[in-house]
């Protein structure tokens, strides 16, 4: 239903296994393989190209001047999308910008087809071709393989609820921090394996034992300006496109996540919290190791590899 | 990686280049899986058919609503979904309750969105019509309760999982042949979980005038989930009076697309209700187009005079719409408090097929055989026939923003 996540189209059809992804993942791959596309495009691994991805929708969302939800619903849209759909067969930049203009709308932010057409030629030019039909197109396409299932439960919700009767005393700070956690959070196939509380959970697991090691540091003068802009966005279904942990960590050499040393007391109040709250700390320690693996992969990684291959791509098949 | 990237950086092969997309086709081809029986309705939405299923072992009945593309002289072109069809996909793929449409399948073909609904034979509008035509003879008592008890159930269920329908009126609200009420199109339903970026902001106007809350024609910008028991208490009205009980003249809206203010359909609510006072609605003050009120006359509540002149005489019944014409929505009766009225616990049980211990025969809805052909694109000037159109009624302008 709409507003309850247990009977939810999310959780009938839309969260999966790990094995089951890597299924579907693989069976993508050899149907390419098959037809001789993997070999004449080849592409970065999707780790790699979730990344890219991922910033390709955080530019063409900070140009439009959208908030987080529907920017974490386009990345939802994509990432389902392409557990059905290889990616050799799109144009993943028509994809992923017909993705934010299908978001926009189920999140009551519309925004014309003509601009979201506009900007996305801004960033990814030729690309993107100039006729709206192309898009309004790619649009069935995607509805047809979401199964029309386009209502999604974000984890920002949950962060934001557990601050009040919970009385779960976070700081600014913490909540800055947790908040960042969940942008980067839908770099990852999480939003795909687990209820949305337990990703939010663990953002504010993270946020409160291993907080990131750049907000002590570059960080510091804009944190206090984003945790207020937060707070006052809440209500307005979460604030503007925020940079992450992981852009944060533009300081060389330095991982996302730094353990922290959080007082003693604090640290016994959260465990009890966290006791308390139910949640399986088995899922939250899966979550955080996805996360710490993404901040390993985020470390080497940069984008040229990407464009270049889907731009290969895309000339070569004519896609745009 | 690199390497990988290296070995590849030859032209691809020209079996491969040569093989662009094809554009999109739909796995699934409407004519395939359903005969159309014939055409039922139109709106500003598209056109509505009659269908059954072609499969075996799919019995029953479907209407299937077709949603009209734009269209650029004969070329029919893809042009981006509105955001009420994103809106009614969306939810009614999400919710499941007996009391609000089912929606069976999305068919997304040739640049048309075919939605199928289970098929139900008859709506209030048409119910309340078959009462006041050629002659008035009063909705049963039983049927009245059934239908309002199932109504609000429905309505209950939407706002517990955090949907406001925002366009309840007689049209939108089906019943079967076996009397089972459906709350249908949710064309202008959304989710209110937080109070979102000021409701106002989306859709400057929602609700069909005559059923729009006193809180909506002054201009609320945060309004609740409380519009539509207002609109739940007008239907209720008329289906005791057997025609609108606010039937107000729009404003149309002007060449700078700001909101009127609808002061005619105010002046038919205070006739009835009487003037809104800041003692009975303290935060009356508070509204945007407050100041509008001070040119009305002061008039006292006469519902209780209207409930006994439409024929009315189940006090309960009386208390219940009441509490549902409440001016001011902290104080009107939510869904929850409207089931648990004594007008539904008080006397004999309600049943859950509204035409039980009727005799009245309603008739069929009208379908016509001779536009049948659903892939055609909507002929102008077809519309309902022998009934009350629903486009008659002052229709509210639905701000396409998706478009």
């Amino acid at each position: 239903m709409a507003a309850n996540f247990w009977t939810s189209t999310q959780r009938a059809h839309w969260q999966l296994t790990r094995e089951k992804i890597a299924d579907m993942r693989r069976g993508l791959d050899e149907e390419d393989t098959n037809k001789g596309l993997g070999l004449a495009f080849p592409l970065p691994d999707h780790k790699q190209l979730q990344l890219y991805f991922h910033h390709c929708l955080q530019r063409l969302a900070r140009r439009l001047q959208l908030r987080q939800q529907p920017l974490a619903t386009a990345e939802t849209y994509l990432k389902r999308f392409y557990l059905k759909v290889s990616i050799r067969d799109t144009n993943p930049y028509l994809m992923l910008s017909t993705c934010v203009y299908l978001a926009c709308k189920m999140e009551e932010c519309p925004q014309h087809i003509r601009s979201v057409v506009n900007e996305a030629r801004a960033l990814f030019q030729e690309f993107i071709p100039q006729d709206i039909a192309k898009l309004a197109e790619c649009e069935f396409h995607l509805i047809s393989e979401l199964n029309s299932y386009l209502i999604v439960h974000h984890p920002y919700r949950t962060l934001m609820e557990v601050q009040g009767p919970f009385a779960l005393k976070l700081s600014p700070d913490e909540i800055m921090a947790a908040w960042s956690f969940l942008n980067d959070s839908y770099i990852t196939d999480l939003i795909l394996l687990y209820p949305p509380h337990t990703i939010a959970f663990t953002a504010i697991f993270l946020a409160v034992f291993v907080r990131p090691a750049i907000h002590t540091q570059a960080n510091l003068n804009a944190s206090g300006s984003t945790a207020l802009g937060m707070s006052t966005a809440a209500g307005a279904g979460g604030s503007i496109v925020q940079p992450s942990v992981g852009q944060n960590a533009a300081v060389p050499a330095t991982s996302g996540i730094n353990p922290q040393n959080p007082s003693s007391a604090r640290l016994s109040q959260m465990s009890e919290w966290f006791a308390e709250s139910g949640v399986e700390m088995e899922a939250i320690i899966e979550c955080t190791q996805e996360m710490i693996s993404l901040y390993d992969a985020w470390e080497t990684w940069t984008d040229k590899v990407c464009r270049e291959s889907v731009a290969r791509l895309i000339r070569g098949r004519q896609l745009s | 990686m690199e390497d990988q990237i290296a070995k590849a950086s030859y032209t691809p092969s020209a079996a491969v280049s040569a093989m662009p997309l094809p554009p999109y086709t739909s796995k699934v081809k409407v004519l395939d899986k359903y005969h159309i029986i014939g055409f039922i309705s139109s709106g500003t939405y598209g056109r509505v058919y009659k269908a059954r299923s072609r499969h075996p072992g799919t019995t029953g009945e479907f209407a299937i609503k077709k949603f009209k593309p734009d269209k650029e002289g004969e070329v029919i072109n893809y042009t981006g979904i509105s955001q009420s069809a994103c809106r009614e996909m969306a939810l009614n793929s999400e919710l499941a309750h007996e009391n609000v449409i089912h929606l069976h399948e999305i068919i997304l073909e040739d640049k048309c969105i075919y939605m199928v609904f289970e098929y139900a034979e008859h709506d209030l509008l048409q119910i309340v019509h078959h009462h006041s035509h050629p002659e008035r003879r009063l909705i049963p008592e039983s049927t009245i309760r059934s239908i309002l008890w199932q109504l609000l159930n429905g309505v209950s269920y939407l706002h517990q999982n955090w949907v406001m329908h925002r366009d309840l009126k007689p049209a939108n609200i089906m019943v079967t042949a076996s009397g089972e009420v459906k709350i249908g199109d949710l064309g202008l339903a959304r989710v209110f979980w937080k109070p979102l970026a000021a409701l106002f902001n989306g859709d400057k106007v929602v609700v069909t005038i005559w059923y729009r809350a006193p809180e909506l024609l002054l201009g609320s910008r945060h309004y609740t989930a409380a519009i539509d028991l207002w609109a739940v208490g007008c239907i209720f009205a008329e289906l005791l009076a057997l025609r609108p009980i606010f039937k107000g003249e729009e404003a149309k809206m002007d060449s700078k697309k700001t909101v009127p203010f609808q002061r005619n359909q105010m002046q038919k609510i205070i006739e009835i209700l009487g003037t809104p006072t800041k003692e009975r609605w303290p935060s009356i003050t508070q509204l945007p187009e407050y100041p509008q009120m001070t040119p009305f006359k002061p008039y006292i509540c006469s519902l209780e005079t209207w409930y006994q002149q439409v024929g009315a005489t189940n006090k309960l019944g009386y208390e219940l719409l009441s509490g549902l014409l409440e001016f001011d929505p902290v104080k009107r009766l939510t869904a929850q408090q409207a089931l648990e009225h004594r007008y539904f616990t008080e006397g004999p049980k309600i049943s859950l097929n509204a035409f039980e211990g009727s005799f009245i025969e309603y008739p069929h809805r009208r379908v016509s055989s001779d536009d049948n052909d659903i892939r055609t694109s909507s002929l102008p000037g077809t519309k309902r026939s022998g009934l009350p159109d629903d486009s008659l009624q002052p229709r509210t302008k639905r701000v396409k923003a998706g478009e």
